[in-house]
């Protein structure tokens, strides 16, 4: 089931972003002119197939994106190939939420091996109360005085890059809830009594639970990983990184619809890609967990 | 003539090549939305543009003399209903190719076409009907009827036929974001930043090899990164970050005369808003001196200060304004509560009634203006409140401003807002009953013929007597509520020389500057 | 295990937070420039922003802006874990697949650009934070169902519930008191609370945005102030080399959310099963 929903994602949300956007006050063509101020709005609506619902104007965007056509920004980028946009955007988002994600799954790798001691624990609580905007708007600040107009060149962006996967992984609590969200899973897990058996057999304790907690720890890691692509827009946006979260909150903004449904696609494609990848791994862990373990023998049944 | 123009083109490119060989980096308001002129919506738009395109006439930052650098002359036609244009020979495009009659005819043509829906194009069609090429550089421009000044209406950048299919030009083609034009520099507009390469041609050598601009973040992290000189300017700093620049040594603050005046427009069509002397008490309730010194920052006693009160739709230095108009400079709340006693309306609790019913007044302001004038908004509405209306403000963003404010389809009673003129200041469309910017549709009979005088003016004179009296009528009919002209300031490192500013288009004599170092 | 210190600290936490949006002013104070970025030991309780107004009036209508729709936030968020359980409990496959197709695709939805569509929907005057808080209820509801079903899967499903059955309680009883009340209330209190603090969170980041482009606010009126004010204001004192006095709006803003936090942490405790 979560193969075909993974399948159908990339579908089914475009089109009701575009329900969303198609509701908005106005339309992109008279954002344009005015009707009555100028003519040639009609011919733009006609031209950015407006003119047909928002039906028509799904089918066709996702007829045209289906070959990779996605036209030019309408307002945000005036101009602009969208694909462009989005191949510049891709990849940037993709490095800031896989940083963010490297610290995340970091702080549940330190808190199933034990390594973070409790005494921690308040000091983490605290950095994971910090929202997402302090730091961000600290971090823009810092950059742009450190690196002034240089901001945004290549040195300038992987500065923001990194600033940017810092807070993302730091505030609202990714790192802090990796951390207390594992150790809870594995320490809940531990008073189950199985684990006490295994553990007066020599077994190690990792072992034992490892593969049943891992559904809720791969669950967990989705949905922290999905949490970050929501918060990605707030930090992109602040620190003017040039991801897809960027185009997606600039581009509904100025009504840019080709922009945001093509970064709503894409958005809907990472979750999607996600579902897939948790679904592979529960099969995996379910698969090991359904193996004998090795050592054991069965009592056959007369 | 011909290598009199080869010969200056390769000085200028080796000028160009060698001279400076530095990048001028500054800080925009916002990044330019188009590099289309078409498109043109906020002044960031039309200062990058005015890098890259070539306006027909253009008006010299010193002497206002009309100039052109790209028509070598031109005669007026058919009983002054047209105009011939002889475009100089040896200009080139950014693409190489030859600047033609084609492409100024290809220009009137595309402002023409209905398919272009372009907001600066609708300004020429009032008053323009076509175009034809008479030779490989000559071209007639065509008038629906006689115009006094014509050259001071032609002021429109010429586009390239050879970038377009058609004349319909649409604003989301590629032109917008790699323009091709005539200007001194080449642009190409990115994510965060616009580039423009020094473009050597027969009539421009720029000193300066690149210039960039980007996005000011921050006004804070602006002004020290100037002061840090990791950047060369700021076009506009905000009032309260001026004290900080003018202290420094390495930076020089420079007049930018944007021709803006502050207004509270008034919407004549509503409620108690219909009777002039509700709107003449309004006026009297505001504190002039007290809003200027909390919103800007200055003092009623501060000499030579950036911010005039204006009492008429221009401003101070203008010919047009008519300096018998005095200024209300502070309220008078005894007036205006006779006045509004004298249209009916009854104080009850301390509130303002008409007819029974409390009136409550809908304020807005474009949201932007809130860097320029911090909390003017919050300030008028308290002096509204002070004098006994109850109101709700709000912040109007730039596509409400544009489609429903201006478009006359808004329901605020009260709208803050400023308004920024090239050098001509004709205010036809603001006050005049069918005007395009009429944004609350004000209507008067008396208004409609004191602008139809101007119209029909032959001579400077007439045109100031006409504009004398307007401004005498608005002060006391006040479908707006005058405010004041606000002096924009930039802010330059001072290894920046030969840094003329051009009144509203700002880069009109960019061949002129240079970078030292 | 003593809830006694949690509830307390909740309820303080929760009431200084009503109360602070109750005495929150229509208007901000007079401007005096004189009394520009002072700090709270020159003018007393928080201290003067850049025109010289006090910083509680920031305070109070930043509360205002935020109490009443983050409790609704929360409590909404809180009835959808219910509903979650209470159908995990029904045992129906079909129901099951409904419930996970809903979340897949609310979960796949880029939450910022709803909320920031429903921002824009709303009619000038009736900008508040309360339709965003329920479309971020919403949107969270999926995470909650889903905890809260989970805690329903190991209570046994439909077989707790048969169970209890077999022992004569009604039906009433068995889903509101021993399902939802011993079993899924730790769970969705603590959704709740956490949904609260995140519109908060959402509110101020919102509000942020709204300043840095040029827009009208989106959660509330604009002659009000939010928390995103203040840390606007605030945070160029973390920059030293910008050389800004405007730590202690700051340290209030940051006071503000850690009140916000331990409210809601508090919350979730109070609710802990024994």
């Amino acid at each position: 089931m979560r193969l075909f929903a993974a399948c159908l994602l990339p579908f089914i949300v475009p089109a009701v972003i575009t329900g969303f956007i198609w509701s908005l006050p106005g339309d992109p063509a008279s954002l344009i002119c005015p009707p009555s101020v100028c003519g040639g709005t009609e011919a733009l609506a006609e031209r950015w197939n407006l003119n047909g619902g928002p039906v028509q104007f799904f089918t066709g965007w996702m007829a045209n994106a289906m070959t990779l056509e996605f036209g030019n920004s309408w307002r945000l980028h005036q101009g602009l190939p969208v694909l462009e946009l989005l191949t510049e955007a891709i990849p940037t988002t993709v490095s800031l939420i896989g940083l963010a994600a490297l610290m995340v799954m970091a702080g549940a790798l330190l808190a199933t091996k034990g390594w973070l001691p409790r005494a921690l624990d308040p000091l983490l609580r605290f950095m994971g109360l910090i929202p997402a905007l302090v730091l961000a708007l600290a971090g823009a600040a810092f950059i742009e005085l450190t690196y002034g107009f240089d901001s945004f060149s290549d040195a300038g962006k992987i500065a923001r890059l990194f600033v940017g996967a810092g807070v993302l992984g730091i505030a609202d609590g990714a790192f802090t809830g990796a951390v207390l969200g594992t150790r809870t899973t594995f320490e809940t897990e531990a008073q189950q009594r199985y684990v006490g058996i295994a553990i007066l057999r020599g077994e190690r304790l990792i072992e034992n639970t490892l593969p049943n907690v891992a559904p809720a720890l791969i669950g967990q890691m989705r949905a922290r990983i999905i949490h970050l692509l929501s918060g990605a827009v707030i930090v992109e946006v602040i620190l003017r990184i040039d991801g897809i979260g960027d185009l997606l909150w600039g581009g509904t903004l100025r009504q840019d619809f080709g922009v945001v449904l093509a970064a709503a696609t894409l958005f809907a494609t990472v979750s999607a890609v996600l579902l897939v990848v948790q679904a592979v791994l529960e099969t995996l862990v379910a698969l090991h967990v359904r193996r004998a373990p090795s050592g054991v023998r069965l009592e056959r049944q007369a | 003539m011909a290598l009199k123009h080869a010969i200056r083109a390769m000085t200028g490119l080796a000028v160009a090549v060698v001279g400076t060989g530095a990048t001028l980096a500054y800080f925009e308001e916002s990044i330019p939305m188009s590099l289309n002129p078409l498109y043109a919506k906020t002044m960031a738009d039309h200062r990058a543009q005015e890098l890259i395109f070539d306006r027909l006439w253009y008006n010299d930052a010193i002497t206002f003399e009309l100039k052109s650098r790209v028509v070598q002359k031109y005669q007026l036609a058919e009983a002054g209903r047209a105009v011939e244009i002889t475009l100089k020979s040896g200009i080139r495009w950014h693409n190489g190719q030859a600047l033609t009659s084609k492409d100024l005819c290809f220009t009137v043509d595309a402002m023409l076409d209905d398919g272009t829906p372009s907001p600066v194009a609708a300004h020429y069609r009032e008053f323009i009907v076509g175009c034809d090429t008479k030779g490989p550089q000559t071209g007639l421009i065509r008038f629906n009827r006689v115009l006094p000044k014509p050259r001071e209406r032609l002021s429109f950048p010429i586009l390239p036929a050879s970038e377009f299919d058609s004349t319909a030009i649409s604003p989301d083609l590629q032109f917008s974001a790699r323009p091709v034009g005539t200007g001194p520099f080449n642009g190409k507009r990115g994510l965060r930043m616009v580039t423009m390469d020094a473009f050597a041609n027969t009539h421009h050598t720029p000193k300066i090899v690149q210039m960039q601009l980007q996005e000011g973040g921050d006004p804070l992290v602006q002004t020290k990164t100037l002061i840090n000189n990791n950047v060369q300017g700021i076009v506009v700093v905000p009032p309260p970050q001026r004290p900080d620049l003018r202290a420094s040594d390495d930076v020089s603050m420079k007049s930018y005369d944007l021709r803006s005046w502050w207004y509270v427009s008034v919407n004549t069509n509503r409620g108690a808003l219909k009777d002039k002397r509700v709107r003449q008490a309004l006026n009297m309730v505001l504190n002039r001196n007290e809003l200027r010194q909390f919103s800007i920052g200055v003092k009623p006693n501060d000499k030579e200060t950036p911010c005039e009160f204006i009492s008429g739709p221009f401003i101070p230095a203008s010919p047009y304004y008519n300096g018998e108009v005095a200024v209300q400079e502070n309220s008078n709340l005894v007036k205006a509560e006779a006045l509004l006693k004298q249209a009916g309306l009854e104080k009850l609790g301390g509130r303002w009634h008409m007819g029974g019913e409390p009136i409550t007044l809908r304020v807005g302001m474009l949201a932007n203006l809130d860097h320029e004038a911090p909390d003017l908004l919050s300030q008028v509405a308290n002096q509204l409140g002070a004098a006994g209306f109850d109101r709700l403000t709000s912040k109007i963003s730039a596509d409400e401003w544009d489609n429903s404010v201006m478009a006359g389809s808004s329901d605020f009673d009260l709208v803050i807002g400023k308004w920024s003129f090239g050098l001509v200041e004709e205010v036809n469309e603001l006050f005049h009953s069918k005007g395009r910017q009429n944004m609350f549709r004000y209507a008067s009979a008396e208004v409609d013929q004191i602008l139809g005088e101007y119209e029909d003016a032959v001579t400077d004179t007439e045109q100031r007597d006409a504009y004398h009296k307007l401004h005498k009528h608005l002060s006391t009919e006040l479908p707006y509520l005058f405010l004041w002209k606000l002096d924009t300031r930039s802010a330059w490192r001072t290894e920046v020389n030969g840094a003329i500013i051009s009144a509203y288009y700002y880069f009109t004599e960019i061949d002129n500057w240079s970078i030292e170092g | 295990m003593n809830r006694r210190m949690p509830i307390a600290v909740a309820s303080v936490s929760f009431g200084a937070l009503i109360f602070a949006a109750w005495l929150a002013p229509e208007h901000l104070g007079q401007i005096t420039p004189e009394l520009a970025l002072k700090g709270p030991l020159e003018v007393g309780p928080f201290g003067t922003d850049t025109r010289g107004r006090s910083l509680v009036d920031y305070a109070t209508q930043g509360a205002a802006v935020v109490a009443l729709p983050a409790l609704s936030a929360g409590i909404l968020v809180g009835l959808f874990g219910v509903l979650g359980g209470l159908l995990r409990c029904l045992g129906s496959e079909r129901v099951n697949a409904a419930i996970q197709w809903f979340s897949e695709i609310v979960g796949a939805l880029p939450r910022m650009v709803v909320i920031l569509v429903v921002a824009l929907l709303l009619p000038r005057e009736h900008r508040s934070l309360f339709p965003l808080a329920w479309t971020w209820a919403l949107l969270a509801a999926p995470g909650a169902m889903d905890e809260a079903a989970s805690v329903a899967e190991r209570l046994g499903g439909s077989r707790f519930v048969e169970a209890l059955r077999a022992h004569g309680y009604s039906a009433r009883r068995i889903f509101l008191v021993h399902v939802v009340g011993y079993n899924l209330r730790p769970v969705v209190v603590r959704q709740g609370a956490e949904t609260m603090m995140h519109v908060v969170f959402l509110e101020i980041a919102l509000s942020y945005l709204a300043l840095a482009e040029n827009q009208p606010s989106f959660t509330h009126a604009d002659s009000l102030k939010s928390w995103a004010d203040l840390l606007k204001l605030g945070y160029p004192s973390l920059i030293p080399s910008l050389d800004y006095n405007s730590g202690h709006a700051l340290w209030l803003a940051l006071g503000l959310l850690g009140l916000v936090a331990v409210m809601s942490i508090a919350i979730g405790r109070a609710a802990r099963a024994r």
